[in-house]
């Protein structure tokens, strides 16, 4: 996007003042995106996001500064305000970056063919609402969007270094509501990824709004959910929502690095039962939190965060890594060009355990089992999480019986991992539509888990015996 | 930051759209220098300074609609973005409600919304006063061992809109923020308050030592907090908590919401939903409202529309794309996509908030929750929570790792007690009020 001598010269700026390192992150996005509503194409709407990031690292501190305008004059100037973090420090002059392109592999070649014929996005939401219309006549309204991108970097490194990453993002949506004049109940399903747009014939939009039209109607016919403690059996695939909120995000290395998270200081130590392990991976094939390299420029890689229960490593970006002594682990992420990069996490789930899902639920006495979810919340000083459940049921004396209506589930992240009693063997991703909010920007991630069952969890419905 | 610039460029934007073959079109810039200042400790962990431009283009069709949003202002990078949005529009179903609003707002309309100290403010000045908090909330109480930052953020910007009828106009507003993240050690418990205000100016903005103390005693006071007992008791939302729930009933109201069937309040205008306490009112020209804006995200005027009146549901909320597809006419409400909050609050009711804690003999006072999925088509509402238990009308004990919830129609209905402490330090706002019963989830 910018030449290489520009690149260079913009980092001598950024540490014109001094600091030990320095980024320049080049971003352009096209995005087009359908949404129907009431059995027809509502909108189309398109996106360009182009501009600049520049960064500076000194110690503890980072300065940053982003730019619109592609003009070198623009530039010179954000890349004086991002130096301006290190106006204090002692050493400081203008220096030139010797820029050497690198190449990386790639997680996603499925990528959007430009010259597609843009109707195949309506076809896509229009069977989507035929399907979910003939799915039960009490659906009464069907919504859906359908989102494709194409995200370009280009990220140069005061290191020298230059990579670049193409990465492609489509998400189909099907959002359904059914009603029988008394109550009414609504569904949610997403899917797609790092993918071309083809993968909706294997996961075909009749296949996608159907379900939301099914989650919809039991939605509808459920009953209040129950409120206090109580055995929880947690939903192979979206489930890991659970490892996202309860584990995950205390294991980000800038919570970690500063001490505010729960996890801080007990790498070595037990968090989970020995029944739990968990992963972050960057490059799982087509998932929506896969990167070839990250934000920072660092490639993808598979972490193993908990092994048998025990807490070994956190998810790094390049700041905090460097504070911390170690390397970054590809966790460096950011929402656009004018946002400053944050430890994030990639696509994080469970391996499989050795239960069926069949003995999970013969072995629970009470209980709810939460198929799917609606997301989650957590606050990672002292732990405690949220989720909601999309689709949950009651378990009783060992049965799946009546569908509870949407509830929220509340725990602490070690205690409710302490508490993990059975894993399944039916491990799998969820179905592709997790955006993960932090410090107000928004990444796309993956989650997958077994079916795991919580020997006691508080669940916040209204009926209290 | 110059108005007429931004609106050269919304006209530009227009004149493209109609040479590309739009019909008519709307064209909204903003033009925002943003600074944001964290400090940790003695350090300043965080300087960022940029300026940012960003364009929001509406175009129609023989009644389809079609959108761009760039930040490429090249010339061949924004034509060519604006010939592919008008090609986007002929895949759109042709829609007969589509279209620019009827009557847009009179030119040159001034708010105060601009306060001139914080554009003159050196960034020395700003830094420091990040700086000056995160020390206030160290010195505050020995307990406070860490922080996970203290901010001093402001915003210097216009917004401009022109559409092809010959609407042009800009307005300048101002934002500052200070916010604070304290955390103490409990035994071996890390307790963390997050607590910020913001404000369209420096006057208006709670003072450092203030944000400090209540940030600090939000950390302090869960100490040896538990877990309750599962109950139905009163519950008070505190002011902070209570703006949360405002944001699920805008929600509700919100036309966009209605249309497609997904709020529980859809058909129910005219009916009584809440208590007699419940008077919810929209308000574009709240002054100093953080909401507060001279005509919405289509050109059309705001304006005050009581959404609540005693209980009564008197009317949803729209833009005009929206009202016209349920027969009735904006409310100044669009936030250039569909519809949003102008100032969106409850009203005060006369007592203090220790006051109606001193009126509840046994109940939960909620001070912070966790989590969002309210279901809108049921209205039914579900938070993780923390808070304090109350016995005899006085807080008995901390409590933490619990949920609270309800059928929203039971909620609005079971609102007994308002009090006086409504602030617009935010679009979405609200006293704090108490709900005769609900049920909190614990052991």
């Amino acid at each position: 996007m910018l030449d290489r001598d520009l690149l260079s010269r913009l980092l001598g700026r950024a540490l014109q003042h001094g600091g030990e390192f320095a980024d320049v992150f080049c971003e352009r996005r096209h995005s087009v995106a359908y949404r129907l509503q009431d059995g027809r194409i509502h909108d189309a709407s398109y996106g360009v996001t182009l501009g600049v990031g520049i960064r500076v690292i000194a110690g503890e501190s980072a300065g940053y500064a982003y730019s619109d305008d592609l003009s070198e004059r623009a530039l010179l100037e954000a890349a004086a305000a991002a130096s301006l973090i290190a106006r204090n420090s002692p050493a400081g002059t203008e220096r030139s970056v010797e820029l050497r392109p690198e190449r990386v592999a790639s997680a996603y070649d499925g990528a959007r063919d430009e010259a597609l014929d843009a109707a195949k996005y309506v076809a896509m939401l229009e069977r989507a609402d035929a399907s979910a219309r003939r799915y039960d006549p009490h659906v009464v309204a069907v919504n859906a969007h359908v989102s494709d991108e194409i995200q370009e970097v280009w990220i140069a490194t005061s290191d020298g270094r230059i990579v670049e990453d193409r990465r492609p993002l489509v998400t189909l949506g099907v959002q359904v509501v059914a009603t029988d004049k008394k109550e009414r109940g609504s569904g949610y399903v997403g899917d797609g990824g790092r993918v071309a747009l083809d993968f909706f014939d294997r996961e075909t939009p009749e296949a996608l709004a159907s379900e939301a039209a099914r989650i919809a109607t039991v939605n509808l016919a459920a009953i209040p959910a129950p409120a206090g403690e109580m055995a929880m059996i947690v939903g192979a695939g979206g489930g890991g929502v659970l490892l996202h909120e309860a584990v995950g995000h205390g294991l980000e290395s800038d919570f970690n690095r500063r001490g505010t998270s729960l996890y801080s200081g007990r790498v070595g130590e037990r968090v989970a039962s020995e029944l739990v392990t968990i992963y972050d991976d960057g490059n799982l094939r087509e998932e929506r939190g896969s990167l070839n390299v990250d934000d920072e420029g660092v490639p993808g890689q598979h972490k193993v965060l908990v092994e048998n229960g025990v807490l070994l490593g956190y998810m790094q970006d390049r700041l905090n890594a460097r504070l911390m002594g170690v390397e970054s682990t590809g966790s460096g992420r950011r929402q656009s060009f004018r946002f400053s990069p944050q430890p994030r996490m990639c696509n994080t789930y469970m391996p499989n355990g050795d239960r069926s899902f069949d003995e999970i639920l013969a072995s629970t006495e009470r209980g709810i089992y939460a198929k799917s979810f609606a997301g989650g919340q957590v606050e990672i000083a002292k732990g405690d999480f949220v989720f909601m459940v999309g689709e949950g049921y009651l378990v009783e004396k060992g049965k799946i019986t009546a569908p509870v209506r949407n509830a929220t589930i509340i725990g602490n992240g070690p205690e409710a991992m302490m508490k993990v009693v059975a894993v399944g063997n039916d491990a799998r991703l969820a179905r592709r539509h997790y955006t993960c909010g932090k410090g107000g920007q928004y990444v796309p991630v993956g989650v997958g888990m077994p079916s795991v069952k919580i020997a006691s969890i508080t669940v916040g419905g209204t009926q209290h015996e | 930051m110059n108005e007429t610039a931004a609106i050269e460029l919304a006209s530009k934007a227009l004149d493209l759209a109609r040479a590309s073959g739009a019909q008519s079109a709307e064209a909204s810039v903003s033009i925002a220098r943003r600074f944001h200042a964290e400090a940790r400790e003695n350090v300043v962990a965080r300087l960022e300074g940029s300026t940012g431009k960003s364009l929001f283009i509406r175009i129609f069709r023989d009644g389809r609609k079609s959108t761009l949003s760039t930040s490429d202002f090249s010339a061949d990078g924004l034509r060519d973005a604006v010939v592919r949005a008008v090609e986007q529009a002929d895949l759109v179903s042709p829609d007969e409600y589509a279209g620019l609003p009827d009557e847009v707002a009179e030119a040159g309309v001034r708010l105060d919304l601009n306060d001139e100290r914080i554009a003159a403010r050196d960034g020395a000045e700003k830094i420091e006063e990040a700086l000056a908090l995160e020390r206030l909330i160290r010195a505050a109480d020995s307990r406070i061992v860490n922080s996970s930052g203290s901010h001093y953020t402001d915003a210097v910007a216009v917004t401009a809109m022109a559409n092809s009828t010959g609407f042009a106009a800009a307005y300048t507003w101002t934002r500052a923020g200070r916010s604070t993240g304290p955390v103490a050690l409990d035994g071996e418990v890390k307790r963390i308050a997050q607590y910020g205000t913001a404000a369209r100016s420096l006057a208006d903005l709670e003072a450092l030592d203030s944000v400090a103390t209540t940030a600090v005693r939000r950390a302090v006071d869960l100490f040896g907090a538990r877990k309750p007992p599962t109950m139905r008791v009163p519950v008070i939302f505190e002011r902070d908590v209570a703006a949360a729930l405002l944001d699920d009933i805008f929600a509700a109201v919100s036309g966009a919401n209605v249309a497609v069937g997904n709020s529980w309040l859809s058909g129910r205008v005219g009916s009584r939903i809440g208590s007699d306490l419940v008077t919810v009112v929209d308000d574009g020209r709240v002054p100093g409202g953080l909401g507060t804006s001279p005509f919405d995200g289509e050109g059309v005027a705001t304006r005050r529309t009581p959404v609540f009146d005693r209980g009564v549901l008197q009317t949803f909320l729209y833009d005009t794309y929206y009202a016209r597809k349920l027969g009735a006419a904006s409310t100044g409400n669009s936030n250039g996509g569909g519809v949003g909050p102008s100032n969106f609050y409850l009203e005060s009711g006369s007592m203090s908030l220790d006051e109606l804690i001193a009126a509840t003999p046994q109940g939960v006072l909620v001070m912070d929750t966790i989590g969002f999925a309210t279901e809108h088509a049921s209205g039914t509402y579900s938070r993780g929570a923390r808070g304090f238990f109350i016995e005899g009308g006085e807080i008995a004990y901390p409590i933490d790792e619990f949920t609270v919830a309800g059928q929203y129609t039971e909620m609005l209905a079971g609102i007994d007690a308002i009090a006086n402490d409504l602030r617009f330090d935010a679009p979405v706002v609200s006293p704090s009020f108490r709900i005769a019963e609900m049920t909190v989830s614990g052991n």
